[in-house]
């Protein structure tokens, strides 16, 4: 494989990843209305949990650190909670600030 | 009509590992069986872990020869079944075997490593960049060799990135997301490598490590963990249980190509 080549494909994977950011967001923001509703499900919160750790590992790898670290700044607000009655109201306030931060930076020209 | 003379069974291997198949374990948990009482210790002591030459020391009390004469039957019977085959890997009950807690030893070990890793690396702002256990001596491929690197991660971008890179570097890649990819990929034989994410959907990547580590064929294969959080509990955690390198996400693919090398002896 050429450098050239190589520079296309990792290209391609970025902006794949990139496109695919909006939907991630999208569910992260469902999942956290769905736990704010109060329809508990207490697969829900690890869900959540899981969504932001994969951005908070991957978004950098693809030119993305800002996104990253807002993401990880999300994840680790939500602690070692198991569901929406151990978040007490400063960490959901907190959360949805930091749920801002996320898509803000996503948005962010790059 | 002339009776023929008993043939002799067949040589067992010590180093072979046996389990109980689904009739083995239907047998063991069933109240009444035909089974004799050293049959039934064998049905105890295979767990898929010991070689036959530990579960011969654990039974002493039996005559050597008695126990195999009574594995080969049990075995020729259908209740237990040799997990290797010469270098192929029976993965079936790679996640449903019993599995042990790392050595307190070990743990001690991997403490020692793991202070003077984060010593470096704390002023880079992570818990640990990378710890990695250097290879025990230099390896040289021979021409058109290629290493086999099984990648463990659920995140399919980031998976795919790590394939282009490292088939760039000439490695032949296999990628796994879940418990029943990982069971397909191991199936297909053991890797040279394994680069491991931690936090998987239906499965934990140290519950993964740990598997490995004590399976009778992949436990040489070197396992690199991948995380976002590396906290000092989790890299000791992973040291502890036989990792040979520790990466933290986000990563920059010359890391990952260099960390591979390194643990390969390639470097």
């Amino acid at each position: 494989m050429t450098f050239q080549r190589l520079s296309r494909e990792f290209d391609a994977l970025r902006a794949e990843y990139r496109k695919s950011m909006a939907e991630k967001l999208d569910r992260i923001e469902a999942l956290w209305e769905l736990i704010l509703k109060g329809m508990h499900d207490d697969t829900r919160l690890a869900q959540l949990k899981r969504e932001l750790h994969t951005i908070a590992g991957s978004a950098g790898t693809f030119g993305l650190p800002q996104v990253g670290d807002a993401a990880r700044a999300a994840e680790d607000c939500l602690g070692e909670a198991a569901d929406l009655a151990t978040l007490d109201a400063k960490q959901r306030d907190d959360f949805a600030r930091l749920l801002g931060n996320l898509k803000s930076a996503a948005r962010a020209p790059h | 009509m002339e009776k023929s003379a008993k043939a002799p069974p067949p040589r067992i291997d010590d180093d072979a590992v046996y389990s109980l198949t689904a009739k083995g374990k239907t047998e063991l948990r069933g109240a009444g069986t035909a089974l004799t009482a050293i049959e039934l210790e064998l049905l105890i002591h295979l767990d898929g872990t010991s070689t036959v030459a530990q579960v011969v020391r654990r039974n002493s009390a039996h005559a050597r020869d008695k126990l195999l004469e009574a594995l080969d039957k049990m075995s020729r019977d259908g209740l237990v079944a040799a997990n290797v085959q010469s270098d192929n890997i029976e993965a079936t009950g790679f996640f449903t075997r019993p599995i042990f807690p790392a050595d307190p030893s070990a743990a001690a070990d991997a403490a020692k490593q793991s202070d003077i890793t984060l010593q470096l690396l704390r002023r880079q702002g992570y818990v640990a960049r990378i710890a990695k256990r250097a290879a025990a001596e230099t390896r040289k491929l021979n021409p058109g060799e290629r290493l086999v690197l099984l990648v463990i991660e659920d995140d399919e971008q980031l998976a795919k990135v790590l394939r282009m890179f490292m088939q760039l570097d000439g490695y032949e890649m296999r990628l796994a997301g879940n418990r029943e990819q990982i069971t397909a990929a191991l199936r297909l034989g053991k890797p040279d490598l394994v680069l491991l994410d931690v936090t998987l959907p239906d499965v934990d990547g140290f519950d993964v490590l740990a598997r490995m580590k004590q399976h009778p064929v992949l436990k040489s294969a070197p396992v690199v963990m991948m995380t976002a959080k590396a906290t000092r509990e989790a890299v000791l955690k992973g040291l502890a249980l036989g990792a040979d390198g520790y990466i933290t996400k986000p990563f920059e693919m010359d890391v990952i190509g260099h960390t591979v090398k390194s643990v390969l002896g390639l470097a």
